[in-house]
């Protein structure tokens, strides 16, 4: 369960990114994000994941309240949750399955356990051939699904993804969202932001929109 | 709980492994810091060696007690009681002043002096040993023998002691702020290899955080690493002194003979090495210790 209440996130700098947001996504929703290029919906995303702070306001996640949460405590809420970056954030120095095997190290999985996990969700996005690959030589699709492969691995409640279809074609971009169902079908709570809006309307789901930080009428 | 020593078995091996796949810059890393553990280790043992062969060595100085010349029998009575009474007074012996003037025309083969003079210019002296006592009650018992009564002077006759003594206790000083100076080193060289490291490897503490990672989770594989760093150039630190004793020890050995003395340079005893060990793992991690935190707290989001 994500819920806003009364958030706005002032940048330094004064920028106000979100202003007076309120919403409530519901345990196991699938809920769509979109707006323009600057609409606030990386700057929302990363309110959920506690890698921003909200200026006011609350922000609850799993009925925690990351907004009076110390920042000690702020890994142990993102470990329940995986993020699918906009920038993807893939570390090129290591291999496919090193990359995915991350999130298991950070949260403390046994070895054993862990390697059968990557092995899992490299699976799941279609990468089971690519373990030893070096990141740097995987097209740009692949390298999407290294990234939703890394954020699932651990099986987060919620699952976050920002603009995964962005830069692929249609048909690749469509794969994706049936990737990003499925994992709403075993009862993962889904967002994705998107600025492309006829590939969400597809899908019939509820479509947040943003604009200038605010919901757009 | 064996969870968790689970992952730390598993960093500790994993930063060991990453130690040994780089072996040669690091070998040159372990080499700097266990030269830097060597020199005040071997300084130590130097100090604490040359401590037990003086401690062999009859080094306890004795004091002449001069007696005034116009001391009597009686006087002389009295001083030797003081002396069989003082609990400090280990043992002493009375020269009469005759007995001195001939030693002296012997040594000196001025057969006639007392011919000459007419009279015995010598004194009576008592040579007293104290027990082996401090400098410090030395000077005291000194202060008190000169203070007996028809005592003209109390002299030392073994100052070369006192110099030994005090070199000594310089040398151990000396051992001991060297251990500070390089206990520092030791921080610093860490605190600078662990810096080099994080800069290295931001990228992937930076994702790491952002998936969830702890800073303790952060500090964790750097902490290993100081501590192997540490822990193997103290062994190295440790097969350098016992080398240096071990190429010492035969020149040594020759020279002392000539005085009699069975000198031998020690190398470090289990306890010494289980201390320099820890010593080297602590301040190691500590310097990897403060390079992280530094680190961590200048990348923290807002
Ligand atoms: N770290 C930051 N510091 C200052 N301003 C920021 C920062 N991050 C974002 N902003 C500003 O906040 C606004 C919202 O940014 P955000 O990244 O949330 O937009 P977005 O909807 O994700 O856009 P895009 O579709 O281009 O990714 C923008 O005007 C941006 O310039
Ligand atoms: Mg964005």
């Amino acid at each position: 369960m994500i819920r806003f209440d009364q958030v706005t996130k002032r940048y330094p700098g004064g920028h106000e990114a979100l202003r007076n947001l309120s919403f409530t996504v519901e345990s196991g929703e699938m809920v769509f994000l979109a707006g323009h290029s600057g609409a606030g919906k990386s700057t929302l995303l990363k309110l959920v994941s506690g890698i921003e702070r909200a200026t006011s306001g609350n922000v609850l996640v799993n009925n925690q309240n990351l907004s009076k949460l110390r920042a000690s405590q702020l890994p142990y809420v993102r470990q329940h949750i995986g993020v699918v970056f906009q920038d993807h954030k893939i570390l090129f120095d290591r291999t496919v399955f090193d990359n995915v095997m991350l999130p298991l190290d950070i949260i403390g999985f046994d070895r054993r356990d862990a390697q059968r996990r990557v092995r899992a969700a490299l699976d799941k996005v279609g990468l089971a051939g690519k373990e030893k690959v070096m990141p740097i030589r995987l097209s740009g699709g692949e390298q999407q699904r290294l990234c939703i492969a890394r954020a699932v691995v651990h099986r987060p409640s919620i699952l976050l993804a920002d603009e995964p279809s962005a830069n692929l074609d249609r048909a690749y971009a469509l794969d994706i969202m049936e990737l990003f169902k499925s994992f709403h079908q075993v009862g993962v709570t889904v967002l994705i932001s998107a600025h492309d809006e006829t590939l969400m309307e597809d899908y019939g789901r509820r479509i947040i929109r943003l604009r200038e930080g605010q919901f757009a009428a | 709980m064996k969870h968790y020593l689970y992952l730390h078995a598993q960093s500790a091996r994993s930063a060991l492994l990453k130690i040994l796949r780089q072996p040669f810059g690091n070998l040159l890393n372990l080499l700097m810091l266990a030269i830097a553990l060597a020199l005040p280790v071997s300084l130590y043992l130097g100090v604490s060696s040359l401590q037990q062969w003086t401690a062999k060595l009859n080094t306890t100085p004795q004091i002449t007690l001069f007696m005034e010349l116009s001391s009597e029998q009686a006087d002389l009575a009295a001083v030797e009681s003081s002396l069989k009474h003082h609990p400090r007074v280990a043992s002493f012996r009375f020269v009469h002043k005759d007995a001195a003037l001939k030693e002296l025309e012997q040594r000196s083969g001025l057969n006639a002096i007392s011919e000459g003079l007419g009279s015995n210019p010598l004194p009576h002296a008592f040579i007293v040993t104290p027990q082996a006592l401090e400098p410090a009650m030395l000077d005291l018992l000194q202060k008190e023998l000169s203070g007996l009564p028809m005592v003209e002077l109390a002299q030392f006759d073994a100052t070369w002691a006192r110099k030994l003594h005090a070199m000594i206790t310089l040398a151990g000083q000396l051992a001991w702020l060297l251990a500070v100076v390089f206990a520092l080193a030791m921080v610093l060289i860490n605190h600078n290899t662990i810096r080099m490291q994080i800069l290295a490897r931001q990228e992937e503490i930076a994702v790491s955080k952002l998936i969830g990672a702890t800073d303790s989770f952060i500090r964790r594989p750097f902490l290993y690493h100081a501590a192997w760093q540490g822990g193997l150039s103290a062994l190295l630190c440790w097969g350098l002194s016992s080398w240096l004793a071990y190429q010492a020890n035969p020149a040594l050995a020759e020279f002392a003979s000539l005085y009699g003395i069975d000198a031998q340079l020690r190398s470090l005893q289990p306890l010494e090495v289980l201390g320099v060990l820890l010593g080297a793992m602590l301040l190691s991690m500590l310097g990897a210790r403060l390079a992280a935190d530094h680190h961590l707290r200048k990348n923290q989001p807002a």
